[in-house]
This record gives C-alpha cells, structure tokens and sequence, in this order.
C-alpha cells in the first residue's frame, strides 16, 4: 500500500498536462493544510476535486526542518515523516532533505510511471506525458535528463 | 505584457531603448547557447563525452544540477515501475 503526502509541485506540474487524475493511483493520498493553502493563493486545480484525499496539518516537528525549504514542502516532509509516507515533491532541494532523512521521496515523473505499470496508461502515453512535462510544465528538468529516463522506461518489458 | 512571439519583441526593443533587429540577434544566441548545453548534456549522460569535458563545456553547476536530475528521474522510474 503506498501512503503518500504531496507537496504542491506535482499538483501543479500533473495539472498543466491534465494528468493530475494519475495522484490517484497512490492508495493514500495526503495534502498538508499549508499545500492546499499555497494552492488557494493561485487557483485549486479543479482537477483535484475529482481525487481523494486527506487534508492535514503538519506537527510539532514542523518548526523544526530545513529552513531552505518553502513552508510546504517543510508540512509536507514533516508529515511523510510522522507518517511513514512517501514525499511527492518536484524539488531537488526537498528530495536531498527527504532521503537524508530516511524518507522515500518522488516526484510527478514517478507518478507517470506508477500509473502506466497500474494500467492506467499505456507507455505510449506514459512517454508523451513524461516529454509534456519537460516541454509543457513550469517544471525545470533537463530534456537529456528526461530522454533518459524514458530509455529506462522502453527497456522495461 | 505582451503574449505573441513579436509583441514581445516590440515591447522587450522599446523597454530596452534598442533596435528589434538587436532583439532578435540577442534571442537567436541565446537559443543556440541553451541547445548547445542540451547537447553537451546529453553527450554527458549518454556517456559520450567524460564528466571533465562536459564541466569544462558547460560549467560544474550545470553539470551537478543535471546528475542530481537524472538521480531524481532514474528512482522515480525504478519506483514507479517497482511499487
């Protein structure tokens, strides 16, 4: 079963595509109170009423993390910490604070892939989602980087 | 602010007090910059040419920023196909 807790790069990343419907083929998904807040200060995506999730605020252990970090990313690796649940972040800096810490850490690229070994995209459409993210998305990835990546992918049988 | 591609040319020229035709010579140099990095790093990646040749190529800060992506990228494919 895979718990996990978002941070608001892979809404926002998975919404510019339309495919923030795959968030759902984690089977827990949890949304610390301070994401949905960074959300609401631009607009919620109204992809996101169409997938279940748990609104959250972060503990005590909040104040206590990486100042470098924006206040949700910090929830968000506050709350895959007390949970035991897996950070979805799009951010370099908030995935090296995640896995010194123990915490598994993913971002928009591994939901992509999740949802087509879940069936729920053929790997065709799984590639041309992980281009759309590097060509389409305000997410800063290298396109070598992502080229690669879907080599992995096609390697797989 | 300005949405199409020469609009946006007019308005960058008039902001900067300078010639469109200076705009454009501008713009076409730093595409060719961004598409030659894109090359070098993926020669890099692709194992094509060594991590020295790539830092002298394009700078170690880039360098690094593309290893820490491809880390990123490559456990996001392995968890992905492995959850």
């Amino acid at each position: 079963m895979i718990v996990a807790v978002a941070d608001a790069g892979p809404i926002i990343h998975l919404d510019e595509i339309d495919a923030l419907r795959h968030l759902s083929v984690v089977d827990i998904l949890l949304i610390p109170q301070t994401v949905y807040e960074e959300l609401e200060a631009g607009t919620i995506p109204p992809a996101l009423a169409d997938t279940e999730y748990d609104l959250l605020e972060a503990g005590e252990k909040c104040q206590e993390r990486n100042a470098d970090l924006d206040p949700g990313e910090t929830a968000a690796l506050t709350i895959a910490d007390e949970r035991n649940a897996t950070l979805l972040t799009d951010d370099l800096d908030a995935r090296n604070v995640a896995q010194n810490a123990d915490i598994e850490v993913h971002g928009s690229i591994g939901i992509i892939v999740l949802a087509f070994s879940r069936n729920e995209l053929s790997r065709s459409e799984a590639i041309e989602q992980m281009r759309s993210l590097q060509t389409e998305t305000s997410l800063f990835v290298t396109e070598a980087v992502v080229e690669q990546g879907i080599e992995l992918l096609e390697e797989e049988p | 602010m300005a949405v199409d591609l020469t609009e946006r040319v007019q308005e960058i020229s008039n902001a900067r007090e300078v010639p469109e035709s200076e705009i454009l010579e501008q713009a076409l140099e730093r595409g060719v910059e961004d598409l030659w990095i894109e090359l070098v790093l993926s020669r890099y990646l692709n194992d094509e040419i060594d991590r020295e040749e790539a830092i002298e190529l394009v700078g170690r800060d880039r360098v690094k920023r593309t290893e820490r992506e491809a880390q990123a990228v490559e456990s996001d494919v392995h968890w992905g196909l492995n959850a």
